[in-house]
């Protein structure tokens, strides 16, 4: 690494991860993203990209390697520990609290601030968000799929993350949807914010994305520009008969 | 060696044996199912109240008895037994695991209070006696006598442990423990595996059941304060030690714990003053509930531990079970 | 139908409501029915017991009754002294067995039967200790005062009624309206998200503990000073707290408190009706029908 450029964004050192510490899903992966990067994870099912961002997040035992954010050393921070330090993750299901208002939810984001920023800040992300602004009392259960997701997305961006790592956004939405989430994800990251996306909606993904990797069985495959891969042989070979819609890793 | 200790002994063993056949049935529930009885002393009662009223000469101011053979009366109290058994776990199996638990707690309390208060049923707090008891006519010779109901015994639990193994060795029982280990195991197989649980639960409550009809018809006399929670709290502590999941251990654990809780009982009839006793025997409590602790924290799988799978329950695989902590999708 | 039925079954409800709110707040956070609870409601009578005589030996004047009650100023003294010794027990239980049970990620049902032994080992313990006769705050005796319409209470019953009301209410509003409320019900519904929201998940739980231990120590005193104490007094509660635990809901403080209401009341009605002998039959009855006909209870979310 050159001394003289910043460290990137989220990078992993050979990092070995899984549920269970003789049964790794994630096999020694190199992965580095650099400051206002949007990069999206691909590969089949099963390759353990969800795992993989859930292990950076916290929430996915770590067995050998390292997790850096911007620079600094990550990898035992506990879960509630890495929000702090600006990595925010939006889970594939349940990301939001279906039990509290939305009011709620984003508030108790904002728990981790100083007092006196709390208020502006939830309004500032209401601003972003005029839809969940207009039934901040409603209890977030009752929200579409869509609306989830952009709470769930909300919610993460109140404490001003530096990394936002999403586990397909888009799964069980409706095309138009995913459109809507994705335009949204492309304006956060416009704005300077890191994203790592995990995703099975090739497509939607390298249109927003800047660069695009794949993982299969565990490690890392193919490393490059988004614009390139979309036409690249190598996803037509992972991703032909392949059902996008699928689901991985279901445990 | 005299006559009386020898008798003595026989009768030492065979209240163990009732023990260890309550034990096997709790082997059944949560060694071979996981599922939770708290409620074990209201299963035995009901098996020791329905062998009594069937099998007891026809009594003034009680319903029954009806002098029916001994045969029926065990039989019918097993039955009994796995019949209440089956309408708690049909009401709460497939609800939250410890719901069970919850449920068969409040049956052993109502099955207590019925013993006490349906005098024309169960005699109320004097409870039954009269019991027919085995063997009846070699009464007489007490060695002979204390002989032939440890045989008896002897060859229930022997009876129930081949019957017991072979159930858990056929696919009936492999399936069960598939459900016990892996909830998405559980899960593929759906209602059916509500089923299998369901199925488990009403024979350890029957197998318990039968028990209680043993004890009550071996000891000829039966109250409600034979039916403490204290007598489920012993079956816990028996199976425990024995190991869940092994039915022999079941039966060694029956007999061990038993016999730690005669000798501890009587050291402590001999050391304390009489109004200290009962304080004392406080303290034979006190050391079952940190002896269950213990044994779930440093080892999981008691003294003999289960044959063939490895540890349960606990740590990693059972992680893939229901665990306390939500568990990141 | 005697209106004295409606008061009696208020002040024991308002006893079961407390309980059961710390039941059904340990339950929702820790995600197992704590068999051990009602050792925490005995343990705390006890303690305040230990320490109100441990003052009254030191100053015979903090034992003279306060205005219309039967106790002096030695027990409310000990009752705060006894809920900080009870939130300790209940930490250091949590440290020593439930904690490391659940860093292993044991199945519900060990946490369970792990509450179980610890019940056992606490009742026992206290048994061996104050000894298994019954025990008394105090001796003196009270007169009900008449309410109107032929009911009567003790000042003591009043008191206890409206000290329950306050404590709900508090609890309530702590739930509702504060950080750690907020954050206590964000780990109720899903633990896994509330550490990714940056919850402290460990520390919500020891203020579960510390706040379910607290209630249980003043229904604790309650029963206590309204009936006796009795080693096995938090055990015989055990049923009712459940049952008005799973009708109220699993997490609902109102829940609770409404279905301890209900269960007080049933009892009180039971008692007249039918008779004093079947009074612990109620609460059983009650969990029965509650998971016969709505298992999620009054409040609880539908769930499996």
């Amino acid at each position: 690494m050159n001394a003289a450029a910043p460290p990137p964004a989220l990078a992993t050192r050979a990092l070995v991860a899984g549920y269970e510490r003789d049964l790794p899903i994630v096999r020694g992966v190199d992965f580095e993203v650099a400051p206002a990067e949007l990069v999206v994870i691909l590969g089949p099912n099963g390759a353990g990209k969800s795992t993989l961002v859930k292990a950076i997040a916290g929430l996915v035992p770590i067995h050998a390697g390292q997790a850096f954010l911007a620079g600094a050393d990550i990898t035992a921070s506990p879960v509630q520990e890495k929000v702090r330090h600006g990595l925010a993750f939006v889970p594939q299901t349940e990301n939001i609290f279906a039990t509290l208002t939305i009011q709620d939810n984003l508030q108790l984001a904002a728990d981790i601030l100083p007092r006196s920023e709390q208020a502006a800040r939830i309004a500032e992300v209401y601003e972003l968000f005029p839809d969940l602004a207009a039934r901040r009392s409603a209890c977030a259960g009752n929200l579409s799929g869509g609306q989830r997701q952009m709470l769930a997305v909300a919610r993460a961006l109140i404490v001003k993350p530096s990394v936002l790592i999403l586990d397909e956004p888009s799964a069980g939405l409706s095309p138009k949807i995913v459109g809507e989430v994705f335009s949204r994800l492309k304006e956060i990251n416009t704005a300077g914010i890191t994203i790592v996306l995990v995703e099975q909606n090739v497509k939607a993904a390298l249109a927003i994305a800047h660069r695009a990797v794949i993982l299969v069985e565990g490690e890392l495959r193919h490393d490059g520009p988004a614009a390139t891969l979309a036409d690249d042989p190598i996803v037509a070979q992972l991703y032909l008969g392949a059902t996008p819609a699928g689901r991985e890793e279901q445990r | 060696m005299s006559v009386e200790l020898i008798a003595y002994g026989c009768f030492f063993l065979t209240v163990a044996l009732t023990y260890a056949i309550m034990c096997l049935g709790l082997n059944l529930q949560w060694g071979q199912t996981g599922l939770f009885n708290v409620g074990i002393a209201g299963f035995v009662a009901i098996g020791a109240y329905v062998s009594a009223l069937l099998t007891t000469p026809d009594t003034a101011g009680r319903l029954g008895g009806f002098g029916l053979p001994m045969a029926v009366g065990w039989l019918g109290g097993a039955l009994a037994a796995a019949l209440v058994s089956y309408l708690v776990g049909r009401l709460t199996i497939r609800l939250r695991a410890d719901y069970l638990a919850i449920a068969t707690f409040g049956i052993a309390a109502a099955v207590q209070l019925c013993a006490l208060n349906l005098e024309p049923v169960t005699g109320g707090p004097f409870g039954i006696g009269f019991i027919p008891r085995p063997f009846a006519a070699e009464a007489g010779n007490p060695l002979l006598f204390s002989l032939l109901n440890l045989a008896l015994l002897v060859i229930v639990v022997l009876l129930l442990y081949l019957g017991l193994e072979r159930l858990v060795r056929s696919p009936w029982g492999r399936v069960l423990r598939a459900i016990r280990e892996d909830e998405t195991a559980a899960l593929a197989l759906g209602k059916s595996a509500t089923r299998f649980r369901l199925q488990a639960f009403a024979i350890g409550g029957g197998i318990m059941g039968l028990a209680g009809a043993a004890q009550a018809h071996f000891i000829g006399f039966i109250a409600p304060e034979n039916y403490l929670p204290m007598l489920t709290f012993q079956v816990w502590a028996m199976l425990i030690v024995g190991g869940s999941g092994n039915n022999r251990g079941a039966i060694l654990g029956a007999v061990l714990v038993w016999g730690i809780w005669a000798v501890s009982a009587a050291l402590i009839a001999a050391v304390f003053d009489p109004a200290q006793q009962a304080r004392a025997a406080s303290l034979q409590i006190a050391i079952i509930g940190v002896a269950i602790c213990a044994v779930l924290l440093l080892r999981p799988q008691g003294i003999l531990g289960e044959i063939r799978t490895i540890s349960r329950h606990l740590p990693s695989r059972a992680g893939k079970a229901q665990t306390a902590e939500s568990r990141p999708e | 139908m005697n209106p004295q039925i409606l008061v009696d079954g208020l002040i024991a409800g308002a006893m079961y409501g407390l309980g059961a709110i710390g039941v059904t707040l340990t339950y929702s956070i820790l995600r197992f029915a704590n068999f051990a609870h009602s050792e925490l409601l005995t343990f705390g009578a006890y303690a305040a017991l230990a320490l109100s005589s441990a003052l009254g030996v030191l100053s015979a004047g903090l034992l003279a009754p306060l205005g219309p009650f039967s106790f002096g100023w030695s027990l409310p003294l000990a009752a705060i002294t006894a809920m900080a010794l009870t939130g300790l027990l209940a930490l250091a239980v949590d440290a020593v067995l439930f904690g490391r049970l659940r860093a292993r990620r044991s199945s519900i049902i060990v946490m369970v039967m792990a509450s179980f032994g610890a019940a056992l080992t606490l009742r026992s313990l206290l048994e061996f200790v104050f000894t298994s006769k019954p025990a008394y705050f105090t001796r003196e005796l009270q007169i009900a005062l008449p309410l109107g319409g032929g009911m009567r209470a003790t000042p003591d019953q009043l008191l206890a009624l409206v000290l329950a009301i306050a404590l709900v209410v508090a609890v309530h509003l702590l739930l509702t309206r504060t950080a750690i409320g907020r954050s206590m019900r964000a780990v109720s519904e899903n633990q896994a998200l509330a550490g990714v929201v940056g919850v402290d998940v460990r520390r919500v739980i020891r203020v579960v503990w510390l706040l379910g231990a607290v209630l249980a120590c003043v229904a604790g005193i309650m029963a206590g000073l309204l009936v006796q104490l009795r080693p096995y007094m938090g055990f015989d509660l055990l049923l009712p707290l459940f049952a008005a635990a799973i009708l109220g809901g699993i997490g609902s403080v109102p829940g609770a408190m409404l279905a301890g209401l209900i269960v007080g009341l049933a009892e009180a009605g039971t008692v007249q009706l039918v008779g004093a002998e079947w009074r612990t039959a109620v609460a059983f009855i009650i969990l029965v029908l509650v998971l016969l006909l709505r298992p999620h209870g009054l409040f609880g979310r539908p769930q499996a």
